[in-house]
């Protein structure tokens, strides 16, 4: 690992501050699951390492029924598994979360840094997509807000600006009659990366589908939504296996898969079809029961 | 119920507090004062020549205290690439630096100027005329020019007839079979028995396949790590986490022209081998040239991914399997040509080919295997080094087989297994063997008889043989006047192998167990012991634990009888102490008190010491049985149930045993399923843990262990050794159940999930 030099701010603005001022040279550390691999793999060579450790506030599960649920950016993928509401009504989001390496390393692992990363197989960010998250992004310059669609730009890229953090994700409320199911496509068990990663969510009115979201980790340069295929869902009334089939054959269209030394594009979008049938099946029979 | 008090039961290991509480010191916790780090310069070429090496920035780096290359090997012996390099990953330098980031950055600063060469890596490729060359080496024939060849050598050798014709006829066909001229041979073997053209004509069914396994790395948990001393009068200390510190004290005084009695290896508690860790070029001998130039202690750790790219894997295998047999189910001939993946250096495993006869009665068999050179690091042992590839092939074309002429995989195979005084196809008759109450035992304990499936869900079964090694080795024992008894020995415990040595000490002893203590010496201090590879090291210094025991044992009753006033054949062993047999009063004497009295004797104290090099080995079955589900929409395959027996002659400790059997299973299946070092024209594309899947816990379920115990003669108890069988079966158990989930079979291993969804499509399923 290369030396560098390591800051502890205890405010987001100092934070953002010293991220501005050595702007390309310095990265954020949350649990370091990605950054310090890279970092021993000299893929990452930042001079300057900024914790966001000591910043209180960005820790945190909080739900309300009117306003729905926040998610602070230092969350580790352990809570968010083991949340009790986030289970129940944000379902994928805690599946999601559950397919983050292993035990150990989801009590290290934050939500921020799974999304910063901007890995397209970022585990979490098909649940985010699908759950129509807002993210909260703070600086010395004030607080915006970003759709999670706008967010990531290509692998590894995002919208954000330099100086800008992460501080938070927030969810609108899910009614009870919503459901949701994040499924991932891997060869082992535990402690393997995506090939494909599939979140779907619907919610039910008087039994018909509707608001549903799919999407789609691994299959492009970035997590994306498989909107052609929301689009027949919520379409038809009911939803026959030829409409799961239709849909699925939609997502796996929209998705746009490279090969590489893990599977074949080919494989990967046959893939996106069945994860999709599945998901929006599951999503459908949980927002009944 | 056991005639014994201590073999045969499950104690607990004499490592296991150490192991669990952290106390084990291994390779990387050795530290010395005024340590450095070295670091090697690695080829990031597949194939180049090197047109210069340019230490000067790196030298600058402040913190670095030493480069050394090939120049500063006095012997000339290669440690270094110089001139060409044959894989990314080759060592062309190693630098020696006060932090182990600096000397990371001091190796990269190193210049390499390269020219780069074309690259070969897939065996079938490097065999062609086309083809770069790695070495300047001749061309070899393959089998069908090997035939003509020797019919040309006996015609032109016969004088008493005229054979020009046919002699020219065959000279033409000899010339014109093109593709059998085989470049870049790292070696050859060849065996025939019988005459299989003749076997495969009387066949009623021919099965022809080609099977490919890929290379596979031990994965051992610790890396490699070596920490060398060389002192102002030339003696280097080097701790080492071997599987055979002897092997590595000789292997670096050949390497550095060191005498043997300058060097000393201090093995380390070490974290895994499976035949890996032997060698000495990887760190140890680096770190001594490191050690020796700068005068400090130096330590050279391997990062995993550096173990990927120049560690020494598994050698991966294409093998053209040919078997042929009579519809009632006898096997009549076998053939087999096995191209083996040797990467840049005459590698191993090949002589492994002829377990492709498996322990069958296959009258006619031909057997013909060839090392290939490729752009990849050379290889080593696995657990049976060779035995899971071609056994892969061998139960694979024997479950097709069975299928073809409807006949039960286990029937099948027990039909044609062979037993005592039966021949081995080019080998010596059979001694008393367990083959066919292993895989009924196993067939037994599975359900096989009765199995069921629901859909896509299979079962599969094969069998895999192994017949541990023997080699050199020497203990020593001391008897205190506690009555405790301490071991000294040289050899290293990797499976359980101390637990086994205490306990058959204690046996013989007649003490409890937990009264024996162990101590390893590094290899100035312990009398020689072979190296813990080949699943020799119960055999072995079990055996030499019994003679040392026994040797103790005569030491003590003739003590026994000096005190006691009697003769030494009036006395008995047991429970710890010396009774006398006939005579009143009864009188007996403690082990301790025997040993305090020895203090004051002329003999001296009671140390017996035991010596043993080799007696034949019995050789071993391993089967397993086990149950699969397949997704037919992703191709994922779940193990529902599997099942492993073995052979180990007698369980000296059980529980040890079960562990070796459940690993090696375990190790089976991942190579089967996931496990796959992969290549393209820039070298190891997956060289970690991400890409290269080894499997958790939460990929199988229990596997279900199955001793079963046909005495070795020549065993200790007669023990077998256990450490490598069970592997060998596992790639061929796994193929076998997924055909049955979903009739096609994946020939080419890993069976990953995208191959099963190819293979259900291209049989329109
Ligand atoms: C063994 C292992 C297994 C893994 N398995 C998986 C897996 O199965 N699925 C998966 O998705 N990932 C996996 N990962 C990757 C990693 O654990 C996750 O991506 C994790 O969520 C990253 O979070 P972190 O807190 O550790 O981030 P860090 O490593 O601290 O940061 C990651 C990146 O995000 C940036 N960042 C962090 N926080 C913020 C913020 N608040 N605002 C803006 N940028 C920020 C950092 O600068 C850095 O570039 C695995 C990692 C390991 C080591």
């Amino acid at each position: 690992m290369r030396n560098f030099e390591f800051f502890e701010p205890t405010t987001v603005e100092e934070a953002s501050s010293l991220l501005a001022q050595y702007n390309g040279k310095a990265r954020l550390l949350a649990g370091g699951t990605d950054l310090i691999i890279g970092m021993k793999a000299r893929t990452e060579m930042p001079e300057y390492v900024i914790s966001l450790e000591n910043i209180p506030g960005l820790d945190g599960i909080t739900y309300d029924e009117g306003s729905g649920l926040r998610v602070g950016a230092m969350t580790k993928m352990r809570a968010l598994e083991t949340d009790a509401i986030i289970r129940d009504r944000y379902t994928a989001l805690a599946e999601g979360a559950a397919e983050v390496g292993s035990i150990q390393i989801r009590h290290l692992a934050t939500l921020g840094g799974n999304i910063g990363h901007a890995s397209p197989a970022a585990d979490a960010a098909a649940a985010l997509l699908v759950l129509d998250a807002q993210v909260q992004i703070g600086s010395a310059d004030g607080q915006r807000t970003v759709p999670i669609d706008a967010l990531f730009t290509g692998p590894g890229t995002t919208v954000l600006e330099p100086g800008e953090i992460i501080t938070a994700f927030e969810f609108p409320p899910r009614p009870a009659n919503s459901g949701s199911q994040y499924l991932k496509q891997k060869i082992r068990e535990v402690m393997d990366l995506a090939f494909v990663g599939v979140a779907s969510a619907v919610t039910l009115n008087d039994g018909a589908v509707e608001n549903t979201r799919i999407g789609l980790a691994a299959v492009a340069p970035t997590p994306i939504r498989a909107t052609e295929a929301e689009g027949i869902i919520n379409r038809y009334h009911p939803v026959t296996k030829e409409i799961l089939e239709q849909a699925a054959e939609a997502a796996s269209a929209q998705s746009r898969p490279i090969s590489d030394l893990r599977c074949s594009a080919e494989y990967r979008r046959q893939i996106v079809g069945v994860l999709t049938r599945r998901t929006v099946q599951t999503a459908i029979n949980r927002a009944q029961s | 119920m056991s005639e014994y008090s201590v073999v045969g039961k499950s104690v607990p290991r004499v490592d296991a507090l150490d192991k669990v509480t952290g106390a084990a010191q291994y390779g990387a916790d050795v530290h010395r004062p005024g340590m450095l780090y070295g670091k090697i310069v690695r080829s990031k070429h597949p194939h180049a020549y090197i047109r210069g090496i340019d230490t000067s920035e790196a030298e600058k780096l402040p913190g670095v205290r030493a480069i050394v290359t090939q120049a500063d090997v006095k012997t000339g012996r290669s440690v270094f690439a110089t001139d060409k390099v044959l894989y990314v990953g080759e060592p062309i330098a190693a630098v020696a630096a006060t932090d182990p980031d600096i000397a990371e950055e001091a190796a990269e600063l190193v210049k390499i100027d390269y020219e780069e060469l074309p690259v070969v890596q897939d065996v079938l490729e490097a065999i062609k005329p086309s083809t770069p060359r790695l070495h300047n080496d001749d061309t070899k024939d393959g089998p069908a020019r090997r035939v003509i060849k020797a019919r040309l050598k006996k015609l032109s050798d016969d004088e008493s007839q005229d054979h020009s014709a046919e002699i020219e006829e065959l000279t033409a066909k000899f010339e014109s079979l093109e593709d059998e001229v085989y470049y870049n041979i790292s070696a050859e073997t060849h065996t025939e028995a019988g005459d299989v053209e003749k076997g495969f004509a009387e066949s009623d069914i021919v099965v022809e396949d080609t099977y490919v396994v890929p290379r596979v790395h031990q994965t051992y948990m610790e890396p490699h790590v070596s920490i060398a001393e060389a002192d102002s009068s030339g003696k280097v200390t080097v701790w080492a986490s071997t599987q055979g510190p002897f092997a590595i004290r000789s292997g670096v005084a050949g390497t550095l022209g060191i005498p043997l009695t300058q060097i000393n290896v201090i093995p380390t508690t070490m974290g895994g081998g499976f035949g890996g860790r032997f060698g000495v070029a990887l760190t140890h001998v680096p770190a001594v040239l490191l050690s020796q130039k700068t005068g400090r202690p130096v330590r050279v750790q391997m990062t995993r991914e550096e173990e990927f790219v120049d560690g020494r894997p598994a050698p991966g295998c294409v093998i053209k399997l040919k078997t042929g047999a009579t519809n009632d189910g006898r096997i009549l001939a076998r053939q087999a040509l096995a191209f083996w993946d040797s990467g840049s250096v005459s590698g191993a495993s090949i002589g492994s080919t002829i377990r492709v006869r498996g322990v069958y009665k296959i009258p006619n068999l031909k057997v013909d295997a060839y090392g290939v050179y490729t752009n990849k690091s050379g290889t080593t042992a696995y657990r049976a080094p060779g035995t899971p590839q071609v056994a892969y092939a061998g139960e694979s074309q024997l479950d097709e087989i069975a299928r073809k002429i409807g006949m039960d995989g286990v029937e099948f195979r027990l039909k044609n297994m062979r037993e005592e005084g039966d021949q081995i196809p080019a080998g010596a008759k059979e001694p008393k063997v367990g083959y066919k109450e292993t895989l009924k035992a196993v067939a037994d304990a599975a359900g096989w008889w009765n199995r069921e499936k629901g859909p896509n869900q299979g079962w599969g079964v094969a069998i895999g043989d192994w017949t541990n090694g023997c080699g050199p080795g020497g203990i020593y024992i001391s008897v205190h006047e506690d009555g405790s008894v301490r071991i000294f020995h040289g050899s290293i415990d990797i499976t359980g192998t101390d637990t086994a040595i205490a306990q058959i000490v204690a046996e013989v002893l007649t003490v409890p167990y937990e009264q024996v203590t162990i101590t390893r010496g590094d290899t100035d201090s312990a009398p020689y012991a072979t190296g813990s590879g080949g699943s020799v090291v119960t055999f072995t210094m079990g055996n030499t634990a019994k003679l040392a025991a026994e040797d103790t044992c005569q030491r003590i009753l003739a003590l026994a009888a000096e005190r006691l006033n009697t003769s030494a054949d009036n006395l008995e062993l047991k429970d710890g102490k010396v009774s006398v047999l006939v005579q009143d009063p009864p009188r007996s004497i403690s082990l301790g008190e025997l040993a305090a009295y020895s203090l004051s004797t002329t003999g001296g104290p009671i140390v017996g010491k035991g010596s043993f090099a080799r007696k034949p080995s019995t050789p071993a079955l391993a089967a397993q049985i086990a149950k699969v589900e397949v997704d037919p929409e992703t191709g994922n395959v779940r193990v529902l149930k599997m099942v492993s027996s073995q052979d180990v002659g007698f369980a000296i400790n059980p529980m040890a045993v079960e562990g070796q059997i459940e690993g090696g299973t375990v190790q089976g299946y991942a190579w089967a399923m996931m496990e796959e070092m992969q290549y393209d024209e820039k070298g190891n594309v997956n060289p970690g843990f991400v890409d290269y899947r080894v499997p958790t816990s939460a990929d199988l379920p229990t596997v279900q262990s199955v001793i079963v115990e046909v005495p070795a003669p020549n065993g200790p108890f007669g023990a077998k050794g256990v450490g490598e069988p069970p592997i060998t079966p596992t790639l061929a158990t796994m193929a076998n159940a997924v055909v049955d989930a979903i009739g096609v079979r994946i020939t080419e291993l890993p069976i990953k999930p995208e191959k099963v969804i190819d293979a259900l499509k291209q049989n329109g399923k």
